[in-house]
């Protein structure tokens, strides 16, 4: 059980009428990549928005196990998500900041520390020597992570500028800069080509297993969700209809009816 | 190509004329004169004949010029890239050799009271040009009210000067503290408003504002103004020409004859270092971590929330910050005049101070400087065309708007580089 990573319970969404996420159970485990699949409209982007404090479920419960210690995560609004829980997302339309450089994108992302160490600007004004030596860790945190998607070269050309594939390894490697417990990521292979997909697989294995971050996938490019998923849950019309392995899942009869329609 | 450019052009001009005819037919064209006690028509088809046929050729280059650049829209003209190219490169050495001419500008042999007064003003819309750039240009928040933190800064400044008696520089500060707390309170109900919707609300806090101080009689004498306001001293030295008993003054504690000039060129460098010091404080704070936030939250506010950053705190003290030095123009302001009232903080303030933030290219410091002479120099040069004065100053912005969409400077350097720290 301490190797749950977040545990939710019947979590219930209603927008008026219809029910988006209907009664929905699972869990995700440390050093695990977690993927919720279903065809379009299942509700896949409900349940993150939920998870991340965009939106107040209507019902249930979501626990995130950080350091052993059992955090609600219904208590946190928006950005306290992020801040307090240490939960990070990316969206399935890229959310970059287009009109700051690669290198300012990664150091918003931290910015609560950097908001401390600069004395809540009063230490950044004075340029005091802490405040430049935490700036410095900051910029090598960022330069650590844009080696690895390749991208230091770039660092001070705008974000808006890159080619898709390489924002949306920004996107993920700025997510990854807030330090998270949970990376939850919105659809990440989304139009990437072959190759792209591939060096995305690397990336994500990557932070599973050297990182030790969990991490919760939406995608609907089966090469990424096989290829990489230790555990599958599938939504159909809000509900859970399957979980299990990537093998079981590609293999199970709800999974194929619900994608493919039944044979009569 | 080219046939097709001059075909298409004619067509549209041709049209332009129409509706130029249409609109100058009636108004120019049919005039009425008293004639022996009668109202007649008198017609003056060649002036509307002149109107229209400028129009026409006017509108024919102008479609040359963009039907032309038309596969390059959005991109800004060669002149004026050359311009920022050149501003880009030799920034240091301009912004240098500026602060140099502003320092010995009262010096100059030209620079009599019309200029001084001039540069004087300048100077004030620089320094909230600055002041608004923090809340427009780098957070992203269109403040259409940006003149009530001034008129707050003015009259906390006046009030406190002449009931309690103290000092310009005590003053000062509390001037700023005041307006820096209209600025969160404005902040507050405006939070979770974006866009237009902004822009309504605080167009209405400072007409709120202005209203206020009008209808609030026992306090700010309404519309008679407060007067009396205490004038600078230049270290507890007065700028008098017949001191009360016993007080040394300006003049005699430096041995000179007395000149009204020196009390306007201490204004002068007041005002000089208030705008400056804006400006280092803004390009300061905004390579530290609230000013990234900010520019972050005009960028995307649902990525930053992603992020963990704090958009109710990052938004107010944009506010915050920015309505202080509007309340440190504001205390100048007063101090300057020695007499305000609520005519001097209207709507129009603000249009100006937010055009020339928009024109000069949002965030770009050295771009308010650029637009405020542009803008403001164009309605003095038009000071004796007065019924003109307007007209010239929204085709100065139509201009910009053409030829720079995106304001004069719209090149953004990026806060912190890894070539410095890689």
């Amino acid at each position: 059980m301490s190797n749950t990573l977040l545990d939710v319970q019947n979590l219930t969404m209603k927008f008026g009428g219809l029910v988006a996420i209907d009664d929905l159970s699972f869990s995700a485990k440390k050093d695990q990549i977690t993927s919720i699949i279903g065809p379009n409209g299942a509700g896949k982007t409900t349940v993150f928005n939920c998870l991340t404090g965009f939106y107040k479920a209507t019902a249930g419960s979501m626990y995130l196990n950080k350091d052993n210690n059992k955090m609600d995560l219904k208590k946190f609004s928006d950005f306290k998500v992020a801040q307090k829980a240490g939960v990070a997302r990316t969206f399935q339309n890229i959310r970059l900041f287009p009109q700051m450089s690669v290198l300012e994108n990664m150091m918003v992302a931290q910015h609560n520390k950097l908001m401390v160490a600069s004395g809540f600007s009063i230490l950044g004004l004075i340029n005091s020597r802490s405040f430049l030596q935490k700036e410095k860790e900051a910029v090598k945190i960022s330069k650590y992570w844009l080696d690895i998607i390749g991208l230091t070269n770039r660092a001070d050309d705008n974000a808006g500028d890159l080619p898709y594939g390489d924002q949306r390894k920004l996107e993920i490697v700025r997510a990854m800069c807030i330090d998270p417990h949970l990376l939850c990521l919105d659809e990440p292979a989304a139009g990437l080509n072959a190759k792209e997909s591939a060096e995305l697989n690397k990336l994500l294995k990557f932070i599973k297993n050297d990182k030790k971050t969990g991490i919760l996938l939406i995608e609907h490019d089966m090469s990424v969700v096989m290829g990489i998923s230790d555990h599958v849950v599938v939504l159909n019309y809000g509900k859970k209809i399957f979980e299990g392995t990537a093998k079981e899942t590609k293999n199970s009869p709800e999974v194929i009816e619900a994608y493919l329609g039944t044979e009569d | 190509m080219g046939k097709d450019l001059i075909q298409k052009s004619v067509k549209d001009s041709l049209f332009t004329g129409i509706i130029a005819l249409a609109l100058f037919g009636p108004i120019v064209g049919l005039r009425t004169v008293a004639k022996n006690e009668v109202l007649v028509v008198e017609p003056k088809w060649l002036v509307v004949l002149l109107i229209v046929i400028f129009c026409a050729v006017g509108r024919f280059f102008i479609n040359i010029y963009t039907f032309k650049k038309e596969q390059r829209r959005g991109e800004s003209s060669s002149l004026g890239k050359a311009i920022a190219h050149f501003l880009d490169e030799k920034g240091a050495q301009i912004a240098i050799g500026a602060i140099a001419f502003s320092i010995i500008f009262p010096f100059m042999p030209f620079a009599d009271r019309y200029w001084m007064d001039i540069a004087i003003m300048m100077m004030t819309y620089i320094m909230l040009g600055w002041g608004l750039n923090i809340v427009i240009g780098l957070a992203g928040l269109l403040d259409l009210g940006y003149v009530a933190f001034y008129a707050v800064g003015a009259y906390s400044y006046a009030l406190f000067a002449i009931h309690f008696g103290w000092s310009f520089w005590i003053c000062l500060p509390i001037a700023g503290l005041f307006a820096g707390m209209f600025g969160i309170l404005l902040g507050f109900p405006v939070l979770r408003l974006r866009g237009d919707y902004l822009a309504i609300v605080t167009l209405a806090f400072g007409e709120m504002i202005r209203i206020l101080l009008l209808n609030w009689y026992e306090l700010t004498k309404g519309p008679d103004g407060l007067t009396g306001i205490p004038r600078p001293s230049f270290f507890g030295l007065p700028f008098k020409r017949y001191p009360d008993e016993g007080v040394e003054t300006f003049h005699t504690f430096f041995g000179l004859e007395y000149d009204p000039m020196q009390r306007i060129i201490f204004l002068y460098y007041l005002i000089l270092i208030l705008a400056l010091i804006t400006n280092a404080f803004t390009i300061k704070i905004r390579k530290l971590p609230v000013g990234r936030a900010w520019e972050a939250l005009r960028e995307d506010e649902i990525a930053c929330k992603s992020l963990g950053v704090n958009p109710r705190n990052t938004k107010l003290t944009a506010f915050a910050v920015g309505a202080m030095f509007g309340g440190f123009a504001g205390s100048f302001f007063a101090t300057r005049q020695a007499f305000i009232s609520p005519e001097s903080f209207t709507f129009i303030e603000s249009a100006i101070i937010v055009a020339i933030v928009v024109l000069g290219g949002m965030g770009s410091q050295t771009g308010v400087v650029l637009s405020t002479i542009f803008l403001i120099g164009l309605i003095e040069v038009f000071r004796d065309f007065e019924s003109y004065r307007m007209v010239a100053f929204g085709g100065a912005m139509v201009l910009i708007m053409i030829f720079r969409p995106r304001g004069i400077l719209a090149k953004r350097k990026p806060t912190i580089t890894m070539g410095k720290h890689g």
